[in-house]
């Protein structure tokens, strides 16, 4: 059937011209709106700021290799930060589900414990950081606390709704097909939670960066905080930004495993976007 | 049921009763150190002589005022940002998925970059905390407009409706539930972030006081300050979350 | 009477929508050459198999969009992709009915809508809901009335613009079937007293038969007309219309054309590349 809208009937190998498919395509896109801010901030960088301030990408770029991964003191602070996170995720999983499994048990231990939990988590735990700082001391097991505290929450209240929304057409169907209550647990309950468990787990990566992070910022007589701060106060914009960069592809790096992880557990399931489109669960 | 939720009641309180003894029976007994946690009678007399301070006041107004410019500051950015980016599906199909990968990097990274370039002064945190407060702000505008259910805009469309009374009578009211919901969660970013800086590197607020307090080994003050403000973000968040409520009841 | 037959309200022409790309393999004829005219005050009901094209139709005549080719003229004027809001009003499956607004301020919009004066507002807006049997419901939220309820107002509200034309795209799809004879009911009633011209999209023997002048057949996709059938009962019509052994045999009519047609459909879906 002839179409009278499309402006060119083409034989069907051809295709529309492939820089008009660009432009339509919104990876490429992103990739050419990212490549247009670096290429502004190097402009700008290199010949209108003050070096004082700011530096273009190119010196960042240069300043990692020369004053970052050079710096073995650096990069084992690196490597501190990463560790802490680690164990710090490691314990809010475990504990998170652990508490949010027992809390989630019930309707009754979920109508008096859960809003306990939400109001915890309500809380600017930031108030709490000198108070950590001065229990745990200034090493590695004040960063992991906090990070723990801040990680535990997201996984704990997601793993409870998941629990508690659970369908009632599904129950009732399980019921009718003769289930005990051991076997709704197990092939309905804890099912329907694995999607609200894997939100959980990746709002609590981001939460526990966030802890960690926050920590290390503070003890500035250390660690990565003892670095951030001589640079700045330094007025050294470029291994500032190079550090700051490394840590950012550090918490990329952690976001990406829970992401893996979750498309691997899940097989078949809707899969977790490359850059998560939902805003923050709180 | 009122008789369940009469028993969670009492178990919530009952948790709050055994959280309050639990604090003053390992003070009492001196199984905690003094210093990491104070008896409640030397924090509630702390407290009290804290809040006929000069200091204590004008610190709160430090913090609030760098919370309010802040928010403002991100308010005005992340909605008109976010409502410009909705108006596309290219635009939020490229845009969106950068602000929401950029979000899971915590802000808090790039702190002392807005300490070199704006100093300790209030503007890094006013600057900071408006930068972390505006992606779920531009996150949720964006959702709010762009996800608007296709069947009212159709039906809108339908009923002869031009552009501007479909903005105002239909984009508007139905967007605004989810715009609220990034409003609120902006605000405790906001504050959260705000007193973060504060803490780690200022001059003065009340996240500057917790760190002296630590610094200066005064439990009973620092309990104080954190008393004040857990309190202060439990009414806020009930008052969040009870405005919130009305606006979708409605 | 006489001469309101006469007269053509609804012109489709020569109607073809594809969408996607003609080179594309996803690409779908919808619509293929539907030519119909439909008179004015008749109840003319679209009726088919699932994706044949029928509520793609309604949407080019209600000027939601326009057609790949093709033209659909309304009392003379050009459709031409633009809604005609002071001619035509639509009533969808869905309720539309916005969910921020009360019962009555939906209808308060509607009029508004379409730049009725604001000193009628309320009286249409009863009006029609007296007409419909919601009129204590006019403070409520859609939200709190049933599916039944807000559909019933869904209706309502495309009848208080008083337009010469309803289209209305499966609008009892989601009610009970005792809900929908007794609406049924109400819409032949409307049509008698009103002589308002109707376009009716279903997948409902019974009530296509029930309702329509006219019932326009179609294919499965690409969607043409297959044939045209006369219920020639005037209305308003009474459920005993239903008992009438012309009803059975129409409705039996209307089976043996789309039996094929529902079989093709659904082998359609289980191989999309099959036909």
């Amino acid at each position: 059937m002839a179409s009278l809208s499309s402006a060119t009937s083409t034989p069907a190998a051809s295709s529309t011209p492939i820089w008009s498919r660009l432009a339509r395509s919104p990876f490429w896109l992103r990739i050419a709106l990212i490549a247009a801010i670096l290429l502004l901030l190097e402009y700008y960088g290199r010949f209108h700021a003050d070096p004082a301030f700011m530096r273009p990408p190119s010196a960042v770029v240069e300043a990692f290799f020369t004053s970052v991964i050079s710096e073995p003191k650096i990069v084992s602070a690196l490597w501190l930060c990463i560790t802490e996170i680690s164990i710090a995720y490691g314990m809010s999983v475990v504990f998170g589900v652990a508490i949010g499994l027992i809390v989630g048990a019930t309707k009754f231990s979920r109508a008096a414990l859960f809003p306990i939990i939400l109001l915890l988590f309500a809380i600017p735990q930031v108030s709490f950081m000198p108070l950590v700082i001065l229990i745990f001391g200034l090493g590695p097991a004040a960063k992991i606390a906090f990070g723990f505290s801040h990680g535990i929450f997201p996984i704990i209240v997601n793993v409870v709704a998941g629990m508690r929304d659970v369908k009632e057409l599904h129950l009732r169907g399980a019921r009718s097909m003769g289930a005990s209550k051991a076997d709704i647990i197990r092939h309905v309950i804890l099912p329907n939670m694995v999607p609200s468990l894997f939100t959980g787990l990746r709002l609590g990566m981001t939460l526990t960066l966030l802890g960690v992070i926050l920590a290390e910022l503070y003890v500035s007589t250390g660690g990565v905080g003892y670095y951030t701060r001589v640079f700045a106060e330094n007025y050294n914009p470029a291994p500032l930004f190079a550090l700051i960069t490394s840590l950012a592809v550090i918490a990329i790096f952690f976001n990406e495993i829970v992401r893996i992880a979750e498309n691997t557990l899940t097989p078949g399931k809707r899969r977790a976007p490359r850059i998560q489109s939902k805003s923050v669960q709180k | 049921m009122d008789r369940s939720s009469l028993s969670s009641r009492s178990v919530q309180w009952a948790f709050l009763a055994l959280a309050a003894g639990a604090w003053y029976l390992a003070t009492a007994t001196g199984s905690v150190s003094r210093l990491f946690l104070p008896p409640p009678r030397e924090v509630f007399t702390a407290l009290v002589a804290l809040v006929q301070t000069n200091a204590f006041w004008s610190a709160v107004l430090v913090t609030a005022s760098t919370v309010a410019k802040a928010y403002v500051l991100a308010l005005i950015i992340g909605i008109l940002a976010g409502y410009l980016v909705s108006r596309s599906k290219l635009a939020v199909a490229t845009i969106e998925p950068v602000i929401s990968g950029l979000f899971t990097i915590p802000i808090t990274l790039f702190f002392p970059m807005f300490i070199l370039f704006f100093g300790v002064g209030t503007g890094s945190k006013v600057a900071y905390g408006a930068t972390y407060a505006f992606f779920p702000i531009a996150l949720n505008t964006i959702a709010a407009f762009a996800n608007m259910e296709q069947r009212y805009l159709l039906a809108a469309q339908s009923m002869g409706g031009n552009r501007w009374q479909i903005f105002r009578y239909v984009l508007m009211p139905g967007a605004l539930p989810v715009l609220f919901t990034g409003l609120r969660i902006g605000f405790f970013i906001c504050l959260a972030s705000v007193l973060g800086g504060e803490t780690i590197s200022s001059v003065a607020g009340v996240g500057r006081n917790i760190a002296l307090t630590a610094e200066l080994m005064e439990p009973g003050r620092m309990f104080a300050w954190i008393s004040f403000v857990v309190c202060m973000s439990v009414v806020l968040n009930l008052l969040a979350f009870s405005f919130e409520n009305r606006i979708r009841a409605r | 009477m006489q001469n309101n037959q006469d007269k053509i309200a609804i012109s489709i022409r020569n109607v073809t929508q594809r969408f996607g790309d003609a080179s594309q393999p996803d690409s779908v004829l919808a619509l293929d050459n539907v030519s119909l005219d439909i008179k004015k005050g008749e109840f003319v009901c679209l009726l088919g198999p699932s994706g044949c094209g029928k509520s793609t139709l309604l949407n080019v005549v209600g000027g939601l969009f326009k057609p790949t080719s093709g033209t659909a003229t309304v009392e003379g004027r050009l459709v031409d992709g633009k809604p005609h809001p002071d001619k035509i009003a639509f009533v969808f499956q869905e309720s539309t009915l916005f969910p921020w607004y009360t019962v009555i301020e939906n209808f308060h919009i509607a009029l508004k809508f379409q730049g009725i004066p604001k000193a009628e507002w309320d009286d249409r807006a009863m009006a029609a809901l007296r007409a419909v049997g919601m009129a204590s419901f006019a403070r409520h939220y859609p939200d709190q009335l049933s599916v039944g309820m807000r559909q019933r107002v869904n209706m309502a509200r495309g009848i208080c613009v008083k337009t010469d034309i309803l289209l209305m795209d499966e609008p009892f799809a989601a009610l009970d079937e005792q809900t929908r004879m007794v609406l049924g009911e109400d819409l032949s009633q409307l049509l008698a007293e009103t002589g308002k011209t109707i376009v009716f999209v279903t997948h409902s023997l019974a009530e296509a038969v029930f309702l329509s002048d006219r019932i326009a057949v179609f294919t499965a996709r690409p969607g043409k007309i297959k044939t045209i059938i006369d219920v020639d009962t005037p209305h308003p019509r009474s459920p005993d219309f239903m008992l009438e052994p012309k009803f059975s045999e129409l409705r039996n009519e209307c089976y043996a054309l789309l039996r094929d047609e529902i079989r093709a459909t659904m082998a359609l879906q289980r191989d999309p590349q099959a036909v």
